[in-house]
């Protein structure tokens, strides 16, 4: 099991504490509220999380706790739990990113693999959000004449033909773009492509 | 031949044009009145004259002028003397008359009196066109008009009347015979004794004026007694017809007079009221004195009171609610009328109204219940979700223990918190069971003789808002005679509600045809009630008996346990309850309950 801290939101006291008991068995760090409001105005994880939620919830639903965290692109992964699911309740939750959807009272093994999975899907994308802030560092560190020349280089194009299209020596092109490749700790052109690639990923995503 | 017809027989027509007469200067001789030796004055005649005129004008008005010609003959000793008035209509002094009027003439031309000449056929013109005294001498000479008028004058003194200030006549003395000529006191007198009796003219004008008005005046009092004799029956038809009590009565408490409606609304007798017994004050509760001393403030100040509900003491104690409004009698300051509507029966019917309100009310709150015991829709998501809670706790705690316990790792003090919470929960879980249990027997079943028709509207009433969301079509149709059944009322409200409800629920989604519920009530061959809910809705898509097993369900929220709970119902009063396709859509549910009552009579 890998580490983590998982939230359980349920009004319940005995099904949170018995929730907490469960998932602690596996070494997880474990944090109860009892509403949808609570969590929100605690819940800024720092570290792999994921979010075990009750759907039927005094105060706003679980379903609504989903909608207002997407709303403020907080990406915690969601396994939802409830007394009385419904189909089209389940499509809901699923459609808008839930884990797994599980019915109370459920296999033990289940809501724990449930846990698992959505830790790693979190920790996973975790990991790539660093790595693309990393980038984006790096990136954001060059000069525009190196940008310039970098996103000539990635688009495929030759020293000579960057030198010719901004009127300029291909000596001088040479020079940024080593000092691009360097700042942007790449081994290779590839690479660079690569990093290129994952950064306007989240230029699109931020737009 | 008496002079008087000659003289009226010889006047010619009035329209005839005069024959050209002598010259007025021919026949005035008017300055010889300053030049005659005059008589000294009798005052002392005058005033008794005029004490003499006084009183005539005081015993009978209408005979001054008479009077005025008269005291002339007397004092100048003429031998006619006599009063012209110009008028139009031959009565009232007029300015612009055509014609002299002789209302008095005393002496020798007495005859004459009531007669007269057109305005310039006489003396009389000249003076008013002149405005002064002017003394004649044979004026037959220049007025052939007056030629045959007997006997002729020798000698004519005229002086101006004034009434009100203008000269609308002459008042005159004539010598027959030169027996005295007049002279310069016989105008002054004249014209004293012309003042006074255009005064007391005056006088009695106004005094007619004052008759005529004091007779319009008893006309029109006349006329409205008169009225008031046609009002007074239409009045007493109103009392006599006793629809409302109507009674008399004073301020100070008493009741004058009452009609026989009044009498019976309060069950005293004409008797006691003949005796002064029957007091409106005494027949008034104290907590409705305020309101009598309101209604007497207000006709002290308005002379009527607005109608007001009170009520009065019946002679046995009783009372009766009764509207109350009257007024006071005009003038009377301390009398009135007033009638009394007895509200009895609109406060009965109130009762009844509002004894029905809240029986409505009771059954609402009732089904209200019902209601939500066999939608089961909420109530089945709260159960499940009540007895979930404790239960996956348990599964959780269990869970973990065992996990524990497989890695060897279970702390005894873990162990023992792990299991006080199980037995918590599985506590809560069976408390949970036994409150849903308490509540579906919320009241012990009851067995009444039931009117199957009323279960069915008031469940319809009840339904009634669902009914008219879905734009449903209901059609009822019942047995002619009231059809009772020994049954639970609630439990039998309970089924149909579940059925009426599955049907309109299976009709939500009919856009293509009606959406009809037919309700139907009847006996069936085994003599048994039969009451039918047909829809045209969906019908089954499976199996049709599998409605009936517990937790089928096609809705979205639902628990499927209302058809089951409704058959078990039913077969607990002894009837059954089964479904069948409708033709040709959608579904019929239909249930028995048997008639014991047809065993209790035999």
């Amino acid at each position: 099991m890998p580490n983590g801290v998982v939230f359980v939101v349920d009004d319940d006291p005995s099904v949170r504490s018995s929730l907490k008991f469960l998932i602690s068995t596996v070494g997880l760090q474990v944090e109860t509220f009892e509403s949808a409001e609570a969590a929100l105005q605690k819940l800024s994880p720092d570290a792999p999380s994921c979010l075990v939620l009750d759907v039927r919830l005094r105060g706003l639903s679980g379903l609504d706790l989903q909608g207002e965290l997407a709303a403020r692109n907080c990406q915690v992964p969601i396994v939802f739990i409830t007394g009385h699911g419904d189909i089209p309740m389940t499509v809901r939750a699923m459609k808008a990113g839930a884990v797994e959807f599980l019915t109370k009272p459920f296999r033990d093994q289940d809501l724990l693999d449930a846990v698992r999975i959505a830790l790693e899907r979190d920790r996973a994308r975790r990991q790539r959000e660093s790595e693309r802030t990393e980038l984006q560092q790096r990136f954001d560190s060059l000069t525009s004449r190196e940008r310039e020349v970098i996103s000539l280089v990635v688009a495929g194009k030759l020293n000579k033909e960057i030198a010719h299209q901004l009127g300029t020596a291909e000596n001088t092109i040479k020079v940024h773009r080593s000092r691009a490749v360097e700042k942007m700790h790449a081994q290779s052109v590839a690479e660079l492509v690569r990093m290129m690639e994952k950064i306007k990923g989240v230029a699109k995503k931020a737009s | 031949m008496s002079s008087a017809s000659m003289s009226r027989a010889n006047v010619p027509l009035e329209d005839s044009i005069p024959e050209a007469g002598a010259p007025l200067e021919s026949i005035l001789c008017t300055e010889k009145l300053q030049r005659r030796p005059s008589r000294p004055p009798d005052y002392e005649k005058e005033n008794r004259a005029l004490v003499g005129l006084m009183s005539a004008l005081a015993d009978s008005p209408s005979s001054i002028f008479q009077r005025l010609a008269e005291t002339i003959l007397d004092i100048t000793q003429c031998e006619s003397a006599g009063l012209s008035l110009l008028t139009r209509d031959g009565k009232k002094p007029d300015v612009c008359g055509k014609r002299f009027y002789w209302p008095a003439i005393a002496g020798m031309w007495n005859p004459h009196v009531g007669g007269g000449t057109p305005r310039n056929f006489g003396p009389c013109g000249d003076v008013l066109d002149q405005n002064r005294t002017l003394l004649f001498t044979h004026f037959e000479r220049r007025y052939p008009y007056l030629m045959p008028v007997f006997p002729a004058a020798e000698e004519c003194l005229l002086v101006p009347f004034y009434v009100a200030g203008t000269a609308v006549g002459t008042i005159w003395a004539i010598m027959h015979t030169d027996g005295r000529k007049f002279d310069a006191e016989d105008d002054r007198v004249m014209a004293s004794l012309g003042k006074f009796a255009s005064s007391a003219y005056q006088a009695q004008i106004h005094i007619e004026d004052l008759k005529i008005q004091v007779a319009e005046r008893e006309k029109a009092e006349a006329e409205v007694r008169e009225l008031a004799k046609g009002l007074e029956a239409k009045i007493r038809r109103l009392v006599e017809a006793n629809v409302v009590g109507i009674v008399t009565w004073n301020l100070v408490g008493a009741i004058t007079g009452a009609n026989d409606a009044f009498l019976r609304m309060v069950q005293y007798d004409r008797e006691d009221l003949d005796s002064g017994r029957v007091r409106w004050t005494d027949l008034t509760p104290a907590e409705w004195r305020g309101c009598a001393e309101r209604a007497v403030a207000d006709l002290k100040a308005t002379g009527i009171f607005q109608p007001f509900e009170k009520e009065y003491f019946r002679k046995d104690g009783s009372r009766v609610p009764a509207l109350v409004g009257g007024a006071l009698f005009e003038g009377s300051g301390n009398e009135g009328l007033a009638f009394v509507l007895d509200l009895s029966a609109q406060k009965r019917a109130q009762e009844r109204l509002q004894e029905a309100q809240q029986s409505l009310y009771t059954t609402q709150v009732e089904l209200a219940r019902v209601s939500r015991l066999t939608t089961m829709g909420e109530l089945t998501a709260s159960i499940a979700h009540e007895v979930n809670q404790p239960l996956t706790a348990i599964t959780n705690n269990g869970s973990a223990c065992l996990r524990l316990l497989a890695n060897r790792n279970l702390d005894p003090e873990v162990l023992q918190r792990a299991l006080e919470e199980i037995v918590a929960d599985g506590t809560r879980a069976s408390a949970v069971i036994s409150r849903i249990r308490a509540f579906i027997k919320k009241t012990p079943e009851q067995r009444n003789q039931v009117n199957i028709k009323d279960v069915i509207q008031e469940v319809l009433a009840l339904a009634s808002q669902e009914i008219q969301k879905n734009q449903i079509l209901v059609e009822c149709e019942f047995t002619k005679t009231p059809t009772l059944v020994l049954a639970d009322r609630v439990q039998t409200q309970q089924v149909l509600l579940n059925l009426i409800m599955n049907g309109i629920e299976a009709m939500t989604e009919v856009t293509d045809r009606p959406r009809v519920l037919q309700v139907k009530s009847g006996i069936n061959e085994s003599g048994d009630v039969l009451i039918a809910v047909r829809d045209s809705g969906t019908g089954f898509s499976a199996d049709r008996d599998s409605v009936f097993t517990p937790f089928f369900t096609t809705k979205a929220s639902g628990m499927g346990m209302g058809l089951p709970i409704s058959r078990s119902l039913i077969e607990g009063h002894g009837g059954h309850l089964w479904a069948e396709p409708n033709v040709p859509n959608g579904a019929v549910f239909s249930f028995t309950l048997p008639i014991p009552t047809r065993v209790a009579h035999a």
